[in-house]
């Protein structure tokens, strides 16, 4: 009986493909250790090796058993999301598609600067230049992508606020990115949504800069730099 | 007594501390607070608070993470009997009966039960604790090296995978990936970089903090974004009323099992909180003359769930104390806090630090009573908190988290791996894998490797010595035991789900 599901059959090949490819790197530091007669990746392999045995075993049950889970205990409680993404079609390959490719945008940031930098052999403050004009061009990528996938802007939102932060800088990203998130949860009413995100924002960094002394990322890109150094001196 | 002097030090040491009395408070409202908020559970609060532990002292720092254990686990409650949203996964059988309570009106009954059983089930278990932690930690000691260590991660490992996620092979492929996350770094006993790929920040290993903040913090806010934009997500009402207790009595059997299949589960590694609710829920039906009459609204039904779940949380103390091995995502966070105050948790703690012990037992004792008052006069304000939407909720515990995975080492690439943690979490859980397995794996993982070099260097590489260690080889080949009745489960029997 064959119950198969195209899904099963990519989680498979994913899980197989990761496992050959880490195991080809373990002969990076396939060393003897004089010691430790299994060396350093003998472990590395075991596990690899097992990795490979249960995508098998995965694959072979639903083979047998098709998408229905016999069911583990704590599964029965933590189930309810896979469903309600596959009754809003959020697992279609269309979907897993943009939503990935839009994953991506915030790796652009990280690398395009750079290359541009070093191709023009520019100097820092030319580097600063380059990462407005790179990280506009990522957000409008983004805000283009968004349209239509409220899920995977989600997703990718935060990992682009992450990449920002070195060097825009939290003081600065952090109300944009709190707005953001709220609008993509669902919210409209902007007086309300401004408030909070205020309230929010002025709640954090007292209690963690002005308390606690906690040194949160100033940013190096001029002006956002300049910010977040006010900002700092504001509250220490 | 021994035990009653250590414990009345250790009570007298939490409540002379000022701080000590404010991180306790803190800790009970904050676990009891997030356990009930639905698409939050203790584990983000445990994972946001991880980093700012560091500010405490290690006693602080471990007592407020086994009082957020404690009052976290009857949090949920509320939520499950009132609006049918279990606050975690260790509440949903309190959902099956509590729920129908509500339809029928019984609500008030039912949220007081939980509360009285939740104070019951986690006192009885701590007093357990206290009595049996010192001397297996005495015992372990002498009869815990390398090889039985290993062995017990081994048979630990093994029984996380058969109970965490959709299916066993995924429940295997959660821990083994926790494990190569864990592999990350300079091997244990050569010293020779792994996986490192020229880059320092991975030369140091994985951190665990952005890791378990990704999968706990990040992650859920993801997929309660997601149920609200599909429009899943159910806003609570509003409403209770308190009843009396005369009723409870009645059901001193189901009591005093639940307390035992509590203890049991939070004991074995891996199992935990969540298991022990379904089980002490699913005898309660077993067990039961007139078993039909579960799920439309059997007062047993609650208070068979909620003291079984309660009941787990000291057991759950004792693997972690006495040999340092952390059964559940709580406890490896717990292992994370002992870490970051340069300790490793372990048989040792007992005489290195039994301060330190004695005021996380106290501590415990002390939270597990207070959900008994606290959780008739604050439900109300709970329930009433419950009410702040959750699209405000969402970026007040991002940033916190951004704020958590920054400070550890101030490196903003902490955050990256955080927010790529949660998206990797997100889309591992909807296809059904367990994310505290993998927790479980990468913090397991690398005691597992060093105890088992060392474990092979003892036994001169002969497999057989494990043989000639009793307690090893028993845990051994009741690993083997537990995966290969898991894996003919998998593929041969029927199991019916509880409750379904």
């Amino acid at each position: 009986m064959n119950r198969l599901k195209t899904g099963h059959i990519v989680e498979f090949v994913l899980w197989v493909a990761f496992a050959a490819l880490l195991y080809s790197f373990t002969f990076d530091f396939d060393q003897e250790i004089e010691i430790y007669k299994f060396g350093a990746s003998a472990w590395p392999r075991v596990i690899l090796l097992l990795v490979v045995v249960a995508a098998t075993g995965q694959l072979l049950y639903h083979l047998k058993r098709g998408n229905g889970d016999s069911g583990t205990f704590a599964s029965a409680a933590d189930d309810e999301s896979g469903r309600t993404a596959a009754e809003q079609h959020h697992n279609t390959p269309r979907w897993y598609l943009a939503t990935f490719s839009m994953l991506f945008i915030p790796l652009v940031y990280v690398l395009v600067p750079e290359w541009i930098a070093a191709a023009l052999s520019m100097d820092k403050a030319g580097l600063g230049t380059i990462k407005i004009i790179v990280a506009l061009a990522a957000l409008i990528l983004f805000l283009f992508a968004a349209r239509g996938n409220p899920i995977g802007a989600m997703l990718t939102l935060p990992i682009l606020f992450a990449v920002g932060l070195q060097d825009f800088g939290f003081y600065a990203l952090a109300p944009v990115f709190m707005l953001g998130v709220m609008y993509l949860m669902g919210e409209r009413r902007s007086a309300r949504m401004l408030v909070i995100a205020a309230a929010t924002y002025s709640v954090l960094l007292f209690l963690f800069v002005s308390v606690l002394y906690v040194g949160l990322p100033t940013g190096n890109v001029h002006p956002f730099y300049d910010f977040g150094t006010a900002m700092v001196t504001l509250l220490q | 007594m021994n035990v009653i002097e250590n414990f009345l030090g250790g009570t007298y040491a939490l409540f002379s501390d000022p701080i000590g009395i404010l991180v306790f408070l803190g800790g009970v409202l904050g676990g009891m607070l997030f356990g009930a908020i639905p698409g939050v559970s203790m584990l983000t609060l445990a994972a946001i608070l991880l980093p700012f532990t560091a500010h405490l002292t290690a006693e602080h720092g471990i007592m407020l993470f086994s009082v957020i254990y404690c009052t976290g686990v009857y949090g949920g409650a509320i939520t499950a009997i009132l609006f049918n949203i279990p606050g975690a996964p260790e509440n949903a059988p309190t959902a099956f009966d509590g729920y129908p309570m509500t339809q029928k009106g019984q609500a008030g009954k039912a949220v007081g039960a939980a509360v009285m059983c939740s104070a019951i089930g986690g006192t009885v278990s701590a007093i357990i604790m206290m009595v049996a932690t010192a001397p297996i930690a005495n015992w372990a000691i002498s009869a815990f090296g390398p090889p039985e260590i290993f062995a017990l991660v081994f048979f630990g490992l093994a029984v996380a995978a058969s109970v965490g996620a959709k299916t066993f092979w995924k429940g295997w492929l959660s821990i083994l990936a926790g494990l190569l996350i864990s592999i990350v770094g300079l091997d244990p006993v050569g010293g020779i970089a792994r996986y490192d790929f020229g880059m320092p920040y991975l030369l140091a290993g994985i951190h665990f903090i952005p890791v378990i903040l990704g999968f706990f913090a990040v992650a859920e806010i993801f997929v309660q974004a997601e149920k609200k934009v599909t429009g899943a997500f159910k806003a609570p009402k509003v409403g209770v009323a308190f009843p009396s207790l005369s009723e409870l009595l009645a059901h001193k059997i189901a009591v005093v099992r639940s307390i035992f299949i509590g203890f049991f589960c939070g004991i074995l590694p891996g199992i935990g909180a969540t298991l022990a609710a379904f089980m002490g829920y699913n005898e309660a039906v077993r067990w039961s003359k007139k078993p039909e009459e579960f799920g439309t609204g059997k007062l047993e039904g609650v208070i068979s769930s909620e003291t079984a779940n309660n009941a787990a949380t000291g057991a759950a103390m004792i693997p972690l104390l006495a040999l340092g091995l952390p059964g559940g995502a709580l406890t490896a966070m717990m292992v994370g806090v002992f870490q970051m105050h340069d300790m490793e948790p372990g048989p040792l703690v007992f005489l290195t630090s039994a301060d330190l012990v004695w005021v996380v037992f106290a501590a415990m004792f002390f939270a597990n009573l207070s959900i008994l008052l606290i959780g008739y006069l604050e439900t109300r304000t709970i329930i009433n908190l419950l009410k702040v939407p959750f699209q405000f909720l969402a970026p007040l515990i991002l940033m916190l988290a951004t704020v958590g995975a920054y400070a550890v080492r101030g490196l903003s690439v902490d955050v990256v791996a955080m927010f790529v943690a949660g998206v990797v979490g997100f889309f591992l859980r909807r296809s059904g894998y367990s994310l505290p397995g993998i927790v479980l794996g990468l913090i397991l993982g690398g005691i597992g490797e060093q105890t088992f070099a060392q474990a092979m260097q003892m036994l001169h590489f002969e497999w057989t010595g494990f043989a000639g260690r009793p307690i090893a080889f028993v845990l051994i080949i009741a690993g083997f035991l537990t995966l290969f009745s898991s894996i003919y489960g998998a593929f041969f029997k029927k199991r019916k789900m509880p409750g379904a």
